[in-house]
């Protein structure tokens, strides 16, 4: 009886090997595939995949034949013509999306995105996230149009990824990278965000995470950013914020409440009280690691390259000021009163 | 420089008109950069100026204005009138018994009747008292309010010298505190401004360049010794 129940419990997976197996005996794995398309000595450029970059892509995890189904183990000798998955496919929501706005009209998704190269908003930096825009839309023109309403335009454009904006997501978090002080040798004077390498120097054999998540905890509380704030060995690294939107959307419009400053500039959105540092990685994608709430408000140690002005003001500092002001009026009040119950002292 | 009336009360030239025009001006841009700045840093609540890109907008010309106002100020006391130095260093004497003297009268013996133990000259304004007060102010928080306030304007072209001082945070916070100390200074500065011998005395000569003198004869000859040394 024992024996019996046994064989029935084999059924299945027998069944599933045998469903797989013509599967995995017909079909290349992706490193086939990029033996060939890796390599520009084997393909043409428009054939080149840079497998560094795909091989972290959520796309590269599902495999080539996954997106190109007619591929065979006889390609490219079997003469026959490679399929690709429309875009669509999978990603059908963003499709009603997409398809109302005015971009829809000029530009298709392989315009904007390389299916090859596709991270999700969370692995990539604020700047990264202008790449797609800025192939299509000039800086200069950018800057024009915004200059015409936009206080401090070249400072907003240069801080904030164009979907923080041109967005219809609803939240929005704080994503704050390393930067550090370029050397002269490599041309500019500017801060640029730290690389891998940049940080592994400050790291030495330890994960670069530790240089602020010193307990290992995979959490950046606030202790810890301030002691990275403050620990002089860190000198030149300085932390650079940014607003994102927590999903990305595909309603590239403006919508109206955008021109109203008060939208960001104003104290209390929820969304500034959460924040990530994007650490970088060896391929050039971010991992995000949480920070303690409100560290935007932590007035002196928090982020203290970090200053939207109207909402990170410190509640403490107010109250400070307040006190200060009604300092003033304690002469007017306090000398006032006196004088009038003494001014027949004056009548000479 | 000064002159006096021949009428029966004496009047004393004490406010030339280049200190006038910058008083009002520094009064106005300083109420205009008062309420704009408010509504920048709270503009939730406030809203006065409109939209918050006119506040922003009507701020940094204001401070601009009160920046270019003061140096123009600097350099009329500095370089013009040379006076700079002695209307608002106060000397040993101010600081060893003048600050106390005024002190004295200001919190008791103003409220006994007596008479104010300082004269205003062109060349001695300001009490001893008044004195070390503009000096913080003028030498201290108006530098220091004028100077945060160029580099949070900008921010992108300056960005080493504000990591250099300690951040934004720090630039904005220290902007904030001496822009309330400053704003503290107002109401002070308004009510000891009556404190003539009629309430709106000290107020009509900053308006008009004239102040009454007193009457008392040693007095009389405080001033025209003065008058003469000036001459």
């Amino acid at each position: 009886m024992k024996k019996y129940s046994l064989h029935i419990s084999l059924i299945p997976a027998l069944l599933l090997v045998m469903l797989w197996a013509p599967l995995t005996v017909t079909a290349m794995d992706t490193d086939d595939c990029l033996g060939c398309h890796g390599d520009t000595d084997m393909v043409d450029e428009e054939l080149f995949i840079d497998a560094e970059g795909f091989l972290h892509t959520v796309h590269a995890e599902m495999g080539c034949d996954t997106c190109h189904e007619s591929v065979t183990d006889e390609h490219p000798d079997d003469g026959e013509a490679i399929t690709s998955s429309a875009c669509l496919d999978c990603h059908e929501e963003v499709s009603d999306e997409y398809m109302a706005t005015s971009h829809a009209e000029n530009a298709t998704c392989n315009d904007c995105h390389d299916p090859h190269q596709a991270h999700g908003l969370e692995a990539v930096s604020g700047t990264d996230m202008n790449q797609q825009c800025s192939q299509c839309h000039e800086n200069d023109e950018v800057l024009s149009s915004h200059a015409e309403w936009l206080p401090q335009a070249n400072l907003h454009l240069a801080k904030l990824p164009c979907i923080t904006c041109h967005t219809s997501s609803d939240s929005y978090e704080v994503l704050l990278n390393i930067t550090q002080k370029q050397s002269k040798t490599k041309g500019s004077t500017g801060y640029n965000f730290s690389t891998y390498a940049d940080l592994k120097e400050y790291s030495g054999e330890k994960e670069i995470q530790s240089l602020i998540d010193i307990n290992e905890d995979g959490h950046i509380s606030l202790a810890e950013l301030r002691t990275f704030n403050l620990n002089p060995a860190y000198k030149k690294l300085h932390l650079s914020g940014t607003l994102v939107p927590s999903e990305a959307s595909h309603d590239l419009s403006t919508l109206d409440n955008r021109y109203d400053c008060t939208f960001c500039h104003a104290a209390g959105p929820g969304s500034l009280q959460t924040s990530f540092l994007a650490f970088p990685n060896a391929t050039g994608t971010y991992t995000r690691m949480t920070v303690d709430e409100g560290a935007m408000l932590d007035t002196l140690y928090g982020t203290p390259n970090f200053y939207m002005t109207g909402s990170t003001r410190s509640a403490s500092l107010n109250i400070i000021g307040l006190l200060i002001i009604c300092g003033g009026f304690i002469m007017p009040i306090g000398h006032g009163t006196l004088r009038f119950l003494t001014r027949k002292n004056r009548q000479h | 420089m000064a002159e006096t009336h021949t009428d029966e009360t004496h009047k004393i030239y004490l406010q030339p008109i280049p200190v006038r025009i910058w008083h009002w001006l520094n009064a106005f841009g300083i109420v205009t950069l008062t309420v704009s700045g408010a509504q920048i840093r709270f503009p939730e609540y406030i809203s006065i100026l409109g939209s918050y890109k006119s506040a922003i907008y009507l701020h940094n010309t204001a401070g601009f204005v009160v920046a270019i106002s003061f140096s123009l100020w600097f350099f009329y006391y500095t370089f013009v009138t040379r006076t700079m130095a002695n209307l608002y260093v106060p000397k040993v004497e101010d600081l060893k018994s003048g600050i106390l003297r005024q002190v004295k009268f200001y919190f008791l013996t103003y409220f006994l009747g007596w008479k104010n133990p300082h004269h205003p000259t062109p060349d001695n304004k300001f009490n001893p008292m008044q004195k070390s007060v503009y000096l913080a102010i003028m030498f201290v928080m108006m530098p220091l309010v004028s100077l945060s306030g160029i580099f949070l304007t900008n921010v992108d072209p300056l960005r080493g010298l504000i990591v250099m001082v300690g951040g934004l945070k720090l630039l904005a916070g220290l902007h904030f505190l001496l822009a309330c100390s400053l704003i503290a200074f107002i109401p002070t500065h308004v009510y000891l401004a009556t404190l003539g011998h009629t309430p709106t005395e000290h107020i009509k000569t900053m308006w008009t360049g004239w102040e009454d003198e007193l009457e008392e004869e040693d007095h009389h000859e405080t001033v025209n010794d003065n008058l003469a040394t000036s001459r």
